[in-house]
């Protein structure tokens, strides 16, 4: 499942990726954009290095006067090693959150009028201050938006890498599926799933799990709870791969459905449907929502959309798990190549709460589902 | 990504450690003169949040205020949807959401005369959080405090000490199967995906690495409650023979990790045995507290001569780079004792350290 470097793409795609920052630096009045990852958010910086990250904190840096330079800094040194050793920076540094002074001579040196920083919101205050401290006639703005904007839209070379990451998606459900029996804890499956994933290569994983009946309100990490002839497992599994991140949402019954169970599936497979149906270049998140919502709405259970027992019904993927949110009220255009998940999971009377959902990418005239896994209410072993 | 069990069990941590950890803390805010503590969290690193109430920020980030008088309350992003699990997991009896942190904290410490509210660790805080903070908190005192917790946090109680043996002889057991000849980096990543995560660890932080002579080392952090440890072990010499070496010069940097010894110490006594690391190779002797992985040390401040006291936790580790920029690491996990260490997730041969080890 490893991606093969090709020399030619990965050139061109590093070009396209660099031409689409600049421009919108120059849109936005940019003379240098900074891209800042902690540790949990480090989609930017992993855009203009394709190299996976380790380090608790890591900057890329792009300015105006350099066309085709981009300058990384880690904290970690294996990271700096990887990322040089991947080609799509110029330079590497190591990073002291305590004294930064290479990342700062850098800044200084580039003296830029207006500076956008990625994840600004995060920077701690440490590495802020340095900044100000450095740039005392430089304008600091959030470029966070700038950067979610630009990784919107995949390119054939990103979807390529999501096809790969689908077949772990597929696999980890698999081995999900595999595991349920009654007396497994809720952690013995998320065990099982992570040693199936990481074995065909996935770099990380974002899991929520529930079990039980039709008292489960919601996901959370896993607990302790022995499974039960009955119950009903739902989970959203988003491994990574290759630096990109794609979800599937399932639910598995061990043994056999009930007839609720059965009744809460073909409702939430409708839903789905209708988001998927609703799909084409330009359609909004909002009106991806809203198709779902209506399937419930339509059977008088409209209140399980609100935000009393759901989040969203889905969300963008790509480098980060969690980008544009598909909920009514955002009204950002999905474009061709964007990649999101429907899902429309909450609570329901029927059967608790139900978790069910595809990722997708937005064709020239519809949707493209990404996973191969059959939208169906699994039912699983019962020894 | 937090993905492993997170689980609250009284009869692990009594409710009467839980409750004296935030007296102790409250101690330190009355006599500073502060009213509020607030402490930074976010799904990297809340270690602080979770010593005071077993919570654990599985996804997004919070900000616990603890009050000089009073019961630490929880303020999130996250859903209230989610409140229950989280009460369930933790000692937390009250939580609150919102958009924003600035009017979170306002909220919560109200209209008033004002008074001093502290940030633990406010140089580490997202600036533009506590940029926001100090504009809305017009009539307090906001003013940086120290990393009280994190200090608390260094030395592990007797229940802590109990989980952290626990989780070490796992992990060894882990480390030492995911080191055993014949698998693939993948099947070690795997195998300790699925033994740690099975045996009820929170985290797992598995990678391996190779050198361009052939050796390769496998690295393990995990986290268990809100505990964390780290090993790494060389699964494969491949011919080379500079791995005896590097295995004495940590054997010696473990016996050098006597109470009150210093980073520099432990550096001066693994350095003599890595001379014989190939030509223009370069090592770095590590000394991380365990309070400090959930960052693998990267935002502390470590002194090279700072002593490290005995009741401490530490990793004790070497990272070789080669000049072909290729990597090996060998770590343990050790205990500081009046006696000298004793490391938790291992047993290196006294032999190779010239002493004894524990």
């Amino acid at each position: 499942m490893t991606t093969n470097h090709d020399g030619g793409a990965d050139a061109a795609e590093r070009a396209l990726r660099l031409g689409r920052v600049r421009s919108a630096m120059a849109a936005g009045g940019l003379d240098a954009l900074l891209a800042f990852a902690p540790a949990w958010r480090r989609e930017n910086v992993r855009y203009f290095t394709d190299a996976p990250l380790a380090g608790t904190a890591s900057f890329a840096l792009l300015t105006a006067a350099d066309a085709d330079g981009v300058s990384a800094f880690s904290t970690r040194r294996a990271d700096l090693d990887s990322i040089a050793g991947r080609g799509w920076v110029t330079d590497t540094q190591p990073l002291s959150v305590r004294a930064p002074s290479a990342l700062i001579e850098r800044l200084a040196s580039a003296a830029p009028a207006r500076l956008g920083v990625a994840h600004y919101e995060l920077l701690p205050e440490i590495l802020l201050s340095e900044l100000t401290r450095a740039l005392p006639r430089t304008e600091i703005v959030s470029a966070t938006g700038l950067m979610d904007d630009v990784r919107l839209v995949k390119s054939d070379w990103e979807i390529a890498r999501m096809r790969q990451a689908a077949g772990v998606v597929d696999a980890g459900w698999n081995a999900f599926v595999d595991a349920l029996r009654p007396g497994l804890p809720e952690h013995g499956i998320v065990a099982a799933v992570e040693a199936a994933i990481k074995g065909l290569g996935a770099e990380d994983n974002f899991m929520l799990i529930a079990s039980g009946g039709d008292e489960v309100r919601g996901m959370t990490a896993p607990t302790p709870r022995l499974l039960a002839q009955g119950d009903m497992v739902r989970t959203e599994l988003t491994p990574q791969l290759n630096g990109y991140w794609l979800q599937i949402c399932r639910s598995a019954v061990v043994g056999r459905a009930s007839d609720a169970q059965r009744r809460s599936f073909d409702l939430f497979n409708e839903a789905v449907e209708a988001g998927i149906a609703a799909v084409h270049p330009g359609v909004t998140a909002h009106e991806v929502a809203r198709a779902q919502n209506d399937v419930f709405r339509a059977r008088g259970l409209g209140e399980y959309c609100t935000s009393q027992y759901t989040r969203v019904r889905g969300h963008g993927h790509g480098l980060h798990i969690d980008e544009t949110p598909i909920i009514e009220g955002n009204e950002t255009e999905l474009p061709e190549n964007a990649v999101f998940i429907i899902h429309p999971n909450t609570y329901t009377p029927i059967a608790g709460y139900h978790v069910l959902g595809d990722p997708v990418r937005v064709t020239r005239d519809g949707a493209e589902i990404l996973i191969t896994t059959e939208r169906k209410l699994f039912e699983g072993a019962t020894r | 990504m937090k993905r492993g069990l997170v689980l609250f069990d009284p009869a692990e941590i009594p409710a009467g450690e839980w409750s004296d950890r935030v007296a102790a803390v409250q101690r330190e805010l009355a006599a500073s003169g502060t009213d509020v503590a607030l402490i930074y969290g976010d799904v990297s690193r809340s270690d602080d949040i979770a010593y005071l109430t077993n919570l654990c920020i599985y996804w997004n980030e919070g900000i616990l205020a603890v009050p000089a008088q009073g019961e630490p309350v929880f303020l999130t992003k996250l859903s209230p949807r989610v409140f229950g699990w989280m009460r369930l997991v933790s000692t937390l009896t009250e939580i609150r959401s919102g958009r924003n942190f600035a009017e979170l904290v306002a909220k919560f410490l109200g209209p008033g005369d004002g008074g001093t509210v502290g940030l633990i660790e406010a140089d580490l805080w997202p600036g533009a959080v506590t940029a926001e903070i100090r504009q809305a908190l017009s009539g307090w005192a906001v003013r940086p405090l120290t990393g009280l917790v994190r200090e608390r946090r260094q030395a592990p109680s007797a229940a802590e000490l109990t989980l952290l043996r626990r989780a070490a002889t796992a992990l060894a057991e882990t480390a030492d199967g995911a080191a055993a000849p014949g698998l693939t980096d993948r099947e070690r990543i795997a195998l300790a995906e699925r033994e740690l995560r099975g045996g009820g660890f929170l985290d797992v932080f598995a990678d391996t690495a190779r050198t361009g002579d052939g050796v390769t080392s496998v690295q393990i952090t995990g986290q268990y409650r809100y505990l964390w440890l780290h090993a790494s072990r060389i699964a494969d010499a491949g011919g080379a023979s500079w791995p005896g070496a590097l295995r004495r010069a940590l054997a010696a940097a473990v016996a050098a990790a006597a109470d009150g010894a210093t980073a520099g110490d432990l550096d001066r006594a693994a350095r003599p045995a890595l001379g014989e690391l190939p030509a223009g190779a370069a090592a770095d002797i590590r000394l991380v507290h365990h309070a400090d992985l959930a960052t693998n040390g990267e935002y502390a401040d470590y002194p090279a001569d700072r002593p490290v006291p005995a009741g401490s936790v530490i990793v004790v580790g070497i990272d070789v780079r080669l000049a072909d920029r290729t990597h090996a690491s060998l770590a343990e996990t050790v205990l500081v004792t009046d006696d000298g260490p004793v490391v938790l997730t291992g047993q290196p041969d006294p032999a190779e350290a010239g002493g004894p080890v524990r």
